[in-house]
């Protein structure tokens, strides 16, 4: 392809960290056509967002790039002068940022980070632009990304528009020098899925009437099938598998591929998995839960007359995204914090001398003590539990083969573990006081899909030796179509939905239910068709405004 | 949430006024139970005990603390502070003379910490590791180590060996004939009387104790600085503007600058404290005559108005000094200006 837009060639990039030289790209070759949607996929440490930086030319201090070329338009951007470089941004390529809230720079109003960019980029130009008239095309641009109030959203700070908006002001911010490559790391990953629903949508518009190119990085396979007309599968910094969206989808050659379509929970379909319905004597019951906060006169409802029955051996699940009080919910059953109408009471007995539940926090990179070797974050609750000398090891290394990992990892420091193995010693540390329900707390929203499936393996494991109950909060909810038995949906403080999981994806009854659904991103054409519909009303009445 | 920058101030000077009701109880109480019989001193050696009994009940104090503090503080809120043992005078004259001394000086001082300070953290962050940060970090550690007075005394050492005519203590050179003006600050009242000769004069008077009193504070500051610029470096938002080629000494100088100011401002309210407990040490150095120099002697004369006095003026001080602050970080920081409302 002579005419690509893009062509990368032959690209090594090195880091040197503490005298220390790694290859985190190897021999990456691949190209972008005008007007073409190329997404590059891979997860965790596979390089991509390198690439994406190698090719805007944001790499770290650290990194060099030791062979090949970047080409745009023709032109090796490698060996041209930093002036000329930046001369290039914003008009021949443009990005997208991930983190819509980190963004920004907090202490500037929106407005001043637009008109800085447009106004250096149109003196780089050499064209003359007054304020007013920036002030209008950056209008303009708003306007296209259907932020209706542009003069507002100028105004505010970013502290004070929503996650949503915020990432549509990043997508204005990349097309306001009409740029022929669009390049998207990630966008709307930090956001809820109905939302990244919406800006995906906005992204293809923009692509399609512009006929830009678009090169989208993500670690997601749904996203990829609803964005990308060719797909780059990348791995440890090599490239494994490149081809057209539908065939690497439908029918993949590489092993890694195989296995990253496999490790994603579908949504409908031969594959999907269903738990049984535990008939079981209920463990905890909730009844009547409600929690405000605030003092008076500022008072906000978090949750508003929930009642629930967690039946022992089941897996309960409460979906619901930001801020639906799913968080809150599972406080107040766990004893954490106290509901301000309604109780919650215990009906199983726990084990002698032990709390009934324990949680398993979302993000295990944070709830691990940085500081404390594996054997001294287990040993605490241990020590609680009134074990000391022989007994604590023998129970440590109990644990440790629970959870399949080695005796010997009781030695190391989080930072030496992956985030899979960190979220097993989270889990081995929730179980180290015989609980009898766990609470999962988005147990795998942190980890790669491919770690994800067998940390979810190993809870269903853990289930069948232990006998546990589980009660998982997310905001995924093809997760918890394979992984839970019953379902309850959260909208604003409120249970909307409840039921056997199969029963509500086949007939989803809430509006809003039936919108969670559908945003969710698919791999298959088969499953996209599964999905319940949604009319406009229903979505402007139930969703979070993210237009303005 | 509805914005009400009034009741944030309502509560800001509500809790003004209480701390300054407990600092008034603390230093009254203390002052009065340290050991040593103000009337005794303020008379001599060679009064008779009848005399300093007599000085003593009218002085009120063989009254109870709280009869006595509550009489205190009945005549201070009408502007009575009491007479001054040594002075002869009333302490609020003493003090009308030599607060304005100090607050001039403590002034220069924080200008030149902000104007050193800031510019060496922004140089030291952008030349990361390389010489310039080397110097610059020796700099401020040599700032924050060595104790002022031995600044002090080696410009004194410094301006008398190789500057000969460059004045080493007081606040102006007495030969002009210049006695002051409305405001108290010589460089402020000689410019209002049209004096350049005096205003240079006195210039050149405050350089070296403002040099001597901001060092610590330079040091301190610079440190801040640099440690805040490096991490705001790594943020996103600053890869989003190289991105799109916005210049980096627009991200450094507009961008990271303003984002950086929060913590050194925080950081100076904090050092306000530092700041006048070392003017109390510069004015002695160089016979300044502020109300630092004016406290140092009653507290050493056990002069109990005078004591009180200065120590409800140096809290003032330090509060006036952190509102200004919070002020200031409530204007650039738009989070904040939310927090403060709600």
């Amino acid at each position: 392809m002579s005419d690509a837009l893009l062509k990368v060639e032959g690209l090594d990039v090195l880091f040197t960290s503490y005298g220390q030289t790694r290859q985190v790209l190897r021999d990456i070759s691949f190209t972008v056509g005008a007007g073409e949607r190329v997404a590059l996929i891979g997860e965790t440490g596979s390089g991509k967002s390198v690439t994406a930086k190698a090719i805007l030319g944001t790499l770290p201090r650290n990194a060099t790039v030791s062979a090949g070329r970047i080409e745009v338009e023709g032109r090796n951007v490698l060996e041209l002068r930093r002036g000329e470089r930046d001369a290039l941004k914003g008009s021949a390529f443009s990005l997208i940022m991930q983190d819509p809230l980190s963004s920004f720079n907090p202490v500037f109003k929106i407005g001043t980070h637009l008109d800085d960019v447009l106004r250096f980029a149109d003196s780089r130009e050499g064209v003359k632009s007054s304020r007013a008239d920036r002030r209008a095309r950056i209008a303009a641009v708003l306007r296209r990304v259907q932020l209706a109030d542009p003069d507002r959203v100028m105004n505010a700070y970013p502290s004070e528009l929503s996650g949503g908006m915020r990432q549509r002001v990043l997508i204005g911010l990349a097309l306001l020098h009409q740029p022929k490559l669009l390049i998207a790391d990630e966008p709307g990953t930090a956001l809820d899925v109905t939302t990244q629903d919406e800006i995906l949508n906005l992204i293809n518009t923009l692509v399609a009437e512009e006929g830009m190119a678009l090169l989208m990085i993500t670690h997601n396979l749904g996203v990829v099938r609803k964005v990308a007309d060719r797909v780059v599968v990348m791995r440890h910094g090599d490239i494994v598998e490149a081809g057209p969206c539908e065939k690497i989808l439908a029918s993949p050659e590489h092993d890694y591929t195989i296995g990253l379509l496999d490790a994603v929970p579908p949504l409908y379909g031969p594959r999907v998995q269903t738990q049984q319905i535990s008939a079981q004597a209920p463990i905890v019951s909730a009844t009547g839960l409600g929690k405000e906060f605030g003092r008076h006169g500022k008072r906000f409802t978090a949750v508003k007359d929930v009642s629930i029955t967690l039946r022992e051996g089941e897996i309960f699940g409460l979906a619901g995204e930001s801020g639906s009080g799913k968080t809150t919910v599972a406080r107040m059953m766990m004893g954490l914090s106290r509901p301000t109408f309604g109780s919650v009471s215990v009906d199983g007995t726990p084990n002698p001398g032990r709390p009934l539940a324990q949680i398993v926090y979302q993000n295990p990179g944070t709830s691990l003590n940085p500081k404390r070797t594996v054997k001294q974050s287990l040993g605490l609750p241990l020590k609680y539990a009134g074990l000391t000398g022989a007994a604590r090891d023998a129970r440590m290394a109990e644990l440790m083969e629970l959870v399949r990992l080695p005796v010997s990892y009781l030695a190391k420091y989080p930072h030496e573990l992956s985030g899979g193995q960190k979220q097993r010693v989270a889990i081995a540390r929730a179980l180290a006081a015989d609980p009898k329900v766990l609470i999962l707390d988005e147990p795998t929203a942190a980890l790669d899909v491919s770690v994800q499936k067998t940390v979810i393996e190993l809870l269903l494991q853990l289930r069948e030796e232990l006998g546990l109950t589980y009660f998982m909060i997310s905001h995924d909810l093809s997760l918890m179509r394979n992984f839970c038995s019953r379902l309850a949906i959260m909208l604003r403080g409120e249970i909307v939905e409840e039921g056997a999981t199969p029963e509500i994806f086949a007939d989803p009854k809430h509006p809003y239910t039936r919108a969670l659904i559908a945003a969710i991103p698919v791999v298959t054409d088969d499953e996209e068709r599964h999905k319940p519909a949604v009319s406009p009303e229903e979505r402007a009445a139930f969703l979070v405004k993210t237009t303005d | 949430m509805q914005q009400n920058p009034f009741l944030a101030i309502l509560t800001r000077l509500l809790t003004f006024v209480l701390v300054m009701v407990v600092l008034s109880i603390m230093i009254f109480v203390l002052a009065r139970v340290v050991p040593g019989d103000p009337a005794r001193m303020a008379l001599g050696p060679t009064a008779t005990p009848e005399q300093v009994s007599a000085l003593r009940t009218e002085m009120g104090l063989d009254d109870s603390l709280p009869v006595q503090y509550a009489s205190y503080m009945a005549r201070a809120l009408q502007g009575d502070l009491g007479m001054s043992l040594l002075s002869q005078r009333p302490v609020t004259m003493d003090l009308g003379q030599t607060v304005p001394a100090t607050v001039e000086l403590v002034l220069v001082a924080v200008i030149i910490m902000f104007a050193v300070a800031i510019p060496l953290g922004v140089m030291t962050s952008h030349f990361r590791d390389r010489w310039v940060d080397h110097v610059g970090r020796l700099f401020s550690l040599v700032g924050v180590t060595i104790p002022s007075f031995l600044f002090a005394i080696s410009l004194q050492l410094v301006a008398a060996r190789y500057f000969g005519d460059w004045p080493i203590i007081g606040r102006m050179d007495h030969g002009l004939g210049f006695t002051g003006g409305p405001t108290g600050l010589m460089l402020v009242d000689s410019l209002l009387a049209g004096r350049m000769d005096v205003f240079a004069s006195a210039l050149q008077h405050l350089a070296l104790p403002a040099v001597a009193l901001s060092m610590a504070g330079i040091g301190q500051i610079t440190r801040i600085t640099r440690s805040a610029m490096l991490e705001n470096r790594r943020k996103d938002h600053v890869l989003t503007l190289q991105s799109f080629g916005v210049p980096e000494r627009v991200i450094i100088f507009r961008y990271l600058l303003k984002l950086s100011s929060i913590a050194p401002l925080t950081i100076m309210g904090l050092e306000f404290a530092s700041l006048i407990g070392n003017a109390f040490v510069i004015e002695m150095v160089f016979s300044w005559g502020g109300f630092a120099s004016y406290g140092l002697n009653a507290i050493l004369q056990k002069d109990l108005n005078a004591v009180t006095a200065v120590v409800l003026v140096s809290g003032l001080f330090f509060i006036v000094a952190n509102l200004i602050v919070d002020v200031l970080i409530a204007i650039i920081d738009p989070r904040m200006r939310r927090k403060e409302a709600r």
